[in-house]
């Protein structure tokens, strides 16, 4: 139970990290965008995954926010291995975008 | 949850040294085409078979259009069929090729001396677009599922390699007897070629792609681009035909209006890309871009024009042939060169700047590189120029010509100027 309550809150901190790396093209950040699609812990390693997508599966972009992604973890997770997965399925579409992420693209 | 990931899915982007220097070729030829333009702004109250208006379309439409769409194919390309581009080798060829034909070329026709500085020229581009077509054509194969952007890439540059072959073909002409006629009668067919074949079909391909991503759209309509292809391609053949076969029938209006038909469908499928967007502020860029959308109809009225003059009317109307080339290249195909370019090169300097430097901070995003004023009042000049010289041709009045092409030549000042700025951007933070 305290394990959970552990994890979660390192999601929390680790998602709002992530809330600083942008996507360079749209200027929203990858959380927001629907990028990150989940973040899972392993205590015993040491290590965080994160799984996320592009909005494109060529995003000339996407090294580079995949980069960024893994930076944003490293500073925010202190002695926790960051690793970064790429998955195109479900690929993204625009209703995985968030609702401060719409307001934002509206404004 | 998620389905399976490879340790490298995404592929590599085309590198920066393979498209940047088409850029900076593609600029510098606006450049010298707007001055020479300057010079030469009297000579448009003339015919159009003019030595100097046959160097600036060719520049304009070489150097100029042809060079950036080379570049920016090349990083668009992989990103439209989602594979990697082929060769960087095939890519450094063409520039190469074409870098060294364009000048010969446009220097031949400037002189009007249409032996070997034209013929190897020409030879030299249709090598660069052999290279080009290869790259574009093994890359495609690559591709895992049909993509009809891509189909319309494709198929453009097959157009390009007939226009190209066609016009080397006159140019062997004017010295010795290849074609039945003379040079001056297939002009109509290499330009249409051209102009249709190779720039109509690619903007109307990269553009249905990127003007939705770009507004980050829900519309979506493949089945509308294939109507849009068809009708481009059938107008193209028939238009083809006729002109060899049954050049004096009176049927050209047919491909016409199957172009106009397959226009209107295209400015449709933005319409419905524009209001179904989710990014309701649209910037400077594809505002342009999508001014360039509305500006390809001027030239298509042009024609009908054209047509129903050369109807009722005998004898040649050469300032409506004239009005009806500047529309096309300093009309749509600019104001589509003056948006995307500031949507795209931003992006491949971005990359090369920034990719590696990845750390918490805000860093500047692409749209930071360059400078926005000068990129608005480059847009107004523009919209001027070609105003002022499109009235300048009708009137024709020589003050209305030499003051659009002052506005244009501005207009060429300040976009080389954003451009050079990006491409020797260096790094900051915000």
């Amino acid at each position: 139970m305290s394990e959970s309550r552990n994890d979660q809150e390192r999601e929390e901190k680790a998602l709002e990290a992530l809330k600083f790396v942008d996507d360079p093209e749209i200027g929203l950040n990858v959380v927001d965008l629907g990028l990150i699609y989940e973040i899972v812990f392993n205590e015993a390693e040491k290590k965080v995954l994160c799984t996320m997508t592009l909005t494109t599966e060529f995003c000339p972009m996407g090294d580079s926010i995949m980069a960024n992604v893994k930076e944003a973890l490293r500073m925010s997770l202190p002695g926790i291995e960051p690793e970064v997965q790429l998955t195109f399925d479900p690929p993204w579409n625009h209703s995985m975008i968030s609702e401060a992420g719409l307001e934002f693209l509206g404004g | 949850m998620f389905g399976p990931t490879s340790n490298n899915p995404i592929a590599k982007t085309t590198s920066h040294k393979v498209v940047i220097p088409f850029y900076a070729y593609a600029a510098l030829s606006f450049l010298i085409a707007t001055i020479l333009l300057f010079l030469s702004d009297q000579d448009f109250t003339g015919h159009y078979f003019h030595p100097h208006i046959l160097a600036i379309t060719h520049l304009m439409a070489l150097g100029w259009a042809t060079m950036i769409i080379f570049g920016a194919s090349h990083q668009l390309v992989p990103v439209l069929i989602e594979s990697d581009l082929h060769s960087n080798t095939l890519a450094y060829a063409s520039f190469a090729l074409a870098g060294l034909g364009i000048p010969l070329l446009v220097y031949g026709f400037f002189a009007f001396n249409l032996g070997w500085p034209t013929q190897v020229g020409g030879s030299l581009v249709l090598g660069a677009i052999l290279a080009f077509i290869a790259n574009i054509a093994i890359s495609i194969s690559k591709s895992k599922r049909e993509n009809v952007h891509a189909v319309f890439v494709f198929t453009s540059t097959i157009w390009l390699l007939l226009t190209v072959s066609l016009g080397l073909a006159l140019l062997f002409n004017f010295t010795s007897s290849v074609l039945t006629r003379n040079s001056l009668y297939y002009l109509s067919l290499h330009a249409h070629l051209g102009v249709v074949g190779w720039f109509l079909l690619l903007v109307l391909g990269v553009g249905s792609r990127l003007i939705p991503m770009f507004l980050i759209s829900k519309y979506s309509n493949p089945r509308l681009l294939w109507v849009v292809f068809l009708l481009v391609n059938a107008a193209l053949i028939t238009f083809s035909l006729l002109f060899l076969f049954h050049p004096d029938a009176d049927l050209q209006h047919i491909p016409a209006v199957l172009v106009a038909i397959a226009l209107l469908l295209f400015a449709f499928y933005n319409r419905q890309a524009y209001k179904q967007r989710i990014r309701r502020k649209v910037d400077d860029q594809m505002k342009v871009s999508l001014l360039a959308v509305a500006l390809l109809l001027v030239p298509s009225i042009v024609l009908l024009v054209l047509l129903c003059a050369l109807m009722l009317t005998t004898g040649e109307r050469a300032d409506l042939v004239l009005l009806y080339g500047f529309t096309i290249f300093f009309g749509w195909l600019t104001a589509i060169i003056l948006g995307m370019t500031f949507k795209t090169l931003p992006f491949i300097v971005w990359n090369k700047v920034y990719r590696h430097r990845a750390a918490l901070g805000k860093m500047p995003s692409p749209k930071d590189l360059f400078n926005h004023r000068v990129y608005k009042v480059m847009a107004l000049l523009y919209l001027a120029g070609f105003v002022l010289f499109a009235c300048g041709i009708l009137l024709p009045s020589p003050v209305l010509l030499k003051v659009g092409s002052l506005a244009l030549l501005a207009t060429a000042c300040l976009y080389t100027w954003n451009v050079m700025l990006l491409v020797n951007h260096k790094p900051f933070r915000k």
